[in-house]
Formats: structure tokens, sequence, C-alpha cells
């Protein structure tokens, strides 16, 4: 595989993004209520299907590799579970019963891809899951104690407990457990008895920030979540501590765990950075946009003068551009290749409409 | 504009109050007198640590406890008015010294009594307070001022 790659898929802002299993094909939403497919050929991609049913903002999109069903959810409180039609070579819709009344605002399918949850404004996020009898997808909500938004979710591997950051300055665990969807699932470190709606966990970082993303380590026995106040915490379940890295830099929209020990973060800095656990501490550990850095040039009269003939500006009068890969802030950080525990590549997407895809090693 | 004239919120029975969100973010309410006597009583500490010359002490505790809450109005602005008599009275050369000495949460809590102080220039000299607010971003960034934008505990 090549280094990272850059792709400008959208003039205006990307506000999801998700890839099939083999990378074939990725399906955005280019800020508006479409989400359009597209496939790779070559070193680019074309567009090959626009998805439109929604009919407003399509707020995110989840692409389950294995049943590869794609689901997207939007600010007109929808959610569909798309199929794709080899005959007819169309993506068909299935309605999902959300009986939310504010916009659904972030969603994800399950490990095991039988459930999908879809989070709100609505202060619940809705465990969707097929009901057979019916023939549809239908949903159960979480509620409490949910005060303010969701707007982050990340599922436990063992595809019962679910993480959910929230405006109302809390990152949640709870258990999402569907009776006659799911098997008992054994004991974890969060808890042993998990019926629905059990909370295992309630955290908040120390100087408030609504909580942008929370995202489980791959053995899903710690979690880490940003705030808007430019911190990222880590809890382990059972633990009695918080990791607080409290930064320097803007705040951070989405996490990931590449490994147990590393996590990456981006955000409003247009650049994903790592962090990584030396001994029992959490630290910053270094900033993974090496694409494009300026050549510093030693500031001589000959080149200052070379410059203004050459381009007709003066160094640095007219700088619009940041000497980062994407040029806004980056909304959305997934795995792109790697098992869960050692993620090797990701891709990134933001509102600058690149969508990057990053060797990390 | 018109149509926001109602209040729509109202009929919402599980809406969310600034209050709460106050709860949420670790603040606790307390009582406006016993928050203006801890003022004035800090205030005097802080006037003998500058007398004696004890700058940094003097900064650190008038910066320690501030009266967070949505009815100690008055105390708030005691505790502002201390805060900013320490900042005028560092010499300006010695700012970038004293802010690296401070923790994490002395940095915060700082920047939350810069940006107050800004925000009446009427009262207080804007001039001093961008030099400190130079200096502490330096040291602290721009993490340092979204956390105060973002902080419901408010001084």
């Amino acid at each position: 595989m090549s280094p990272t790659e850059i792709h400008q898929l959208n003039l205006g802002p990307i506000t999801a993004h998700a890839f099939n299993k083999d990378r074939s094909q990725v399906a955005i939403c280019p800020n508006n209520n479409e989400v359009h497919v597209y496939q790779k050929s070559g070193k680019g991609w074309n567009l090959i299907h626009a998805l439109v049913e929604h009919d407003k903002l399509v707020t995110s999109i989840d692409w389950a590799p294995e049943s590869n069903q794609l689901v997207t959810c939007s600010q007109d409180r929808n959610a569909y579970v798309w199929t794709f039609d080899s005959v007819t070579n169309k993506w068909k819709p299935t309605l999902v019963l959300l009986r939310i009344n504010r916009a659904a605002t972030f969603v994800r399918w399950s490990p095991n891809e039988n459930k999908f949850a879809v989070a709100s404004g609505a202060r619940c996020i809705a465990i969707c899951y097929f009901d057979e009898e019916n023939d549809w997808w239908t949903s159960k909500h979480l509620k409490k104690p949910i005060r303010s938004t969701v707007l982050s979710l990340d599922w436990h591997p063992n595809n019962v407990l679910l993480a959910a950051g929230c405006a109302d300055f809390k990152a949640r665990v709870f258990s999402a457990f569907v009776k006659g969807v799911d098997q008992k699932p054994p004991p974890t470190p969060w808890g042993d008895k998990l019926p629905f709606n059990t909370i295992c966990g309630e955290f908040s970082n120390d100087s408030s920030g609504w909580i942008h993303s929370v995202s489980f380590s791959p053995s899903g026995d710690a979690l880490a979540f940003s705030g808007h106040d430019s911190q990222i915490c880590i809890v382990y379940a059972g633990g009695e501590s918080q990791n607080i890295i409290r930064t320097t830099s803007l705040p951070y929209l989405s996490l990931l765990w590449i490994t147990e020990e590393k996590l990456i973060a981006a955000g409003h800095d247009c650049v994903p950075v790592l962090f990584e656990k030396q001994g029992q501490l959490w630290k910053f550990s270094k900033v993974i946009d090496v694409g494009k850095k300026k050549v510093v040039t030693e500031a001589t009269a000959f080149n200052k003068f070379q410059g203004w003939d050459s381009k007709g500006i003066r160094e640095g009068s007219k700088e619009t551009e940041l000497n980062t890969i994407h040029q806004n802030t980056i909304t959305s950080i997934r795995p792109y290749q790697g098992s869960r525990n050692d993620i090797s590549y990701i891709s990134s997407s933001g509102i600058d409409g690149k969508l990057v895809v990053w060797d990390l090693k | 504009m018109s149509y926001r004239s109602t209040d729509v919120d109202i009929l919402d029975e599980d809406q969310l109050f600034q209050h709460e969100l106050f709860t949420f973010a670790g603040g606790s309410e307390l009582e406006p007198d016993v928050a203006l006597k801890n003022v004035q009583a800090k205030g005097v500490d802080v006037r003998n640590f500058l007398t004696r010359g004890n700058t940094e002490k003097a900064l650190t505790t008038a910066i320690e406890n501030p009266p967070y809450g949505s009815n100690t109005t008055d105390a708030k602005d005691q505790n502002t008015k201390i805060v900013m008599e320490v900042l005028n009275s560092l010499k300006a050369t010695d700012v970038s010294s004293i802010v690296k000495n401070l923790t994490l949460d002395q940095q915060d809590i700082l920047m939350k009594y810069i940006y107050r102080g800004m925000a009446s220039p009427e009262l207080y000299n804007s001039a001093v307070l961008l030099n400190w607010h130079e200096k502490l971003t330096e040291v602290a960034g721009v993490g340092c001022i979204v956390r105060v934008t973002t902080d419901r505990r408010t001084v």
C-alpha cells in the first residue's frame, strides 16, 4: 500500500464516511440529504450510486462489513438500512422505526451486525434490531439518565455494552442487551448482570465540556472520551482513577484506539495526534501529519525578492493554506486496515471535503 | 425575531436548566453571604502577601477556590477586584516565569479571570491583561482558552 492518500471528494464538508469491507467502495455524505457511494478506480474514486431517501442532512453513515448493509441517519429523525440488490444494481432502503422527535446524530452497527444504535437530540439512544415477525427494523430506547443530546457512540466488542458521549458533559457505558437477539454475554470488568439500560459507568471530565467522542479500547476494558474542553480522559473498567490529558490544543472530535496502548485523536486542529500509554500514565506522543511540512528556507534578501518576482506576492502576506493535509476540522476518523488491536491505516474526513487514508507505520 | 418570542421549551417537561448544567459541571452553589465573607478573608491574606513582597503566593491565593455559582455576584466581583490588584502590582517582566510555575488548574482559573477583567475595560487595565493573556497562552496554549469558554463554573 502506498503511504498517505488524499482524495478530495467534495468541495464542501463531508459529514460522514464509511468504507465497505474490502475498501473498494466508500459511502460519504456531501453535506446534504444524499449519500454518495464511490467505487475505487486506480488512484481515484468514481461516483456510482446516489442514495436519496432522507430529506435533511445525513449526519452519520456506517457500513456493516460482513452483511454489506449500510445504515444512515439524518436530521429528518429517520434512519434507513440499505441493502444492495445486485440484480437491479441498486441500493434498497428500509425505514427504521426510531420513534424520536429530534434529529438523529450518530449511528453505528454492533460488532455482530445484528443491531445498531442511533444517537439523537431527543435525549435517548435507539437500539435497533430486526423484528422477524413483523419484517422490519424496530427499536428500544436507552433513556435514563441522559439529559441532553447524545453526540457519539461506540460498541464494546462483546456486542452488548455501548458507550455514549453526551452534551450533558457525561460519557456513559450502557447495556444494550436485547432479549431474543443477544446471547447472554460473559462477565466483563464493567459488570456481569447486564439487563437492558443498566448503567455500567458514568464519567465526566472535571472541567466540563460536552463529550464529542467516545471510544472503547480493543479489549473493551478501557474507555476514552474527549470533550469540548480540549481534554482526553481514559478510564479503566473497575479502576478508581481517571487519566486526564489536558491538552494545549483545540478540542478533539474523534477518537480511535489503534492498539491497547495507543490512541489517535483528531479534531479542530486539523491533524491526527497520537497519545501513548507510558508506564501508568497517558501522554501526548506525536502529531501524525508528515505529508506536507513546509520547507523553511533561509530568508535571504535574494530569496525574498525572487519570491516577489515569481509569485507577485510577499511571502506570508496572502497565506491562506494551512501547513497540514486537512485544511479544516477533522470530524471523523475510522479504522482502515489492520486488526482491531493493531490498526495500521486509518481514514479521516472533515469539513474541507477531503478523505485521507493515513499510514501509521 | 418574532417567532422566537414564544419560549417553546417551557412546554417541554424534560427541559434542561442552566443550574443543572452547572451541577453536571461539578459546581456546587454557595450561600451569597458565606461566599462574600470567604472572599473578603481571602482579600486580607492576599494584601498581606503583597505587602511582604510574596507576589507569587498572593496570586495563587487570589485565584484559589473562586466563588462559582449563580447567586454569588458580589463575591465574584470582589474576587475579580482582588485578582486584578495582584495582576496590576506585578512587574511585566516577571509574568512569564510566574505563569510557568502555576499548575494546570491554576492556569485555567487565571485565564478565566483575565477574560473576566477584559470584559470590563472601564474598570481594569486591558493593556496589563493582554500582556498576561499573551504570556499565559504561550504556556497553556489555546486549549486553556477553550476551557474558559466551555466551563460553566464562571468567575
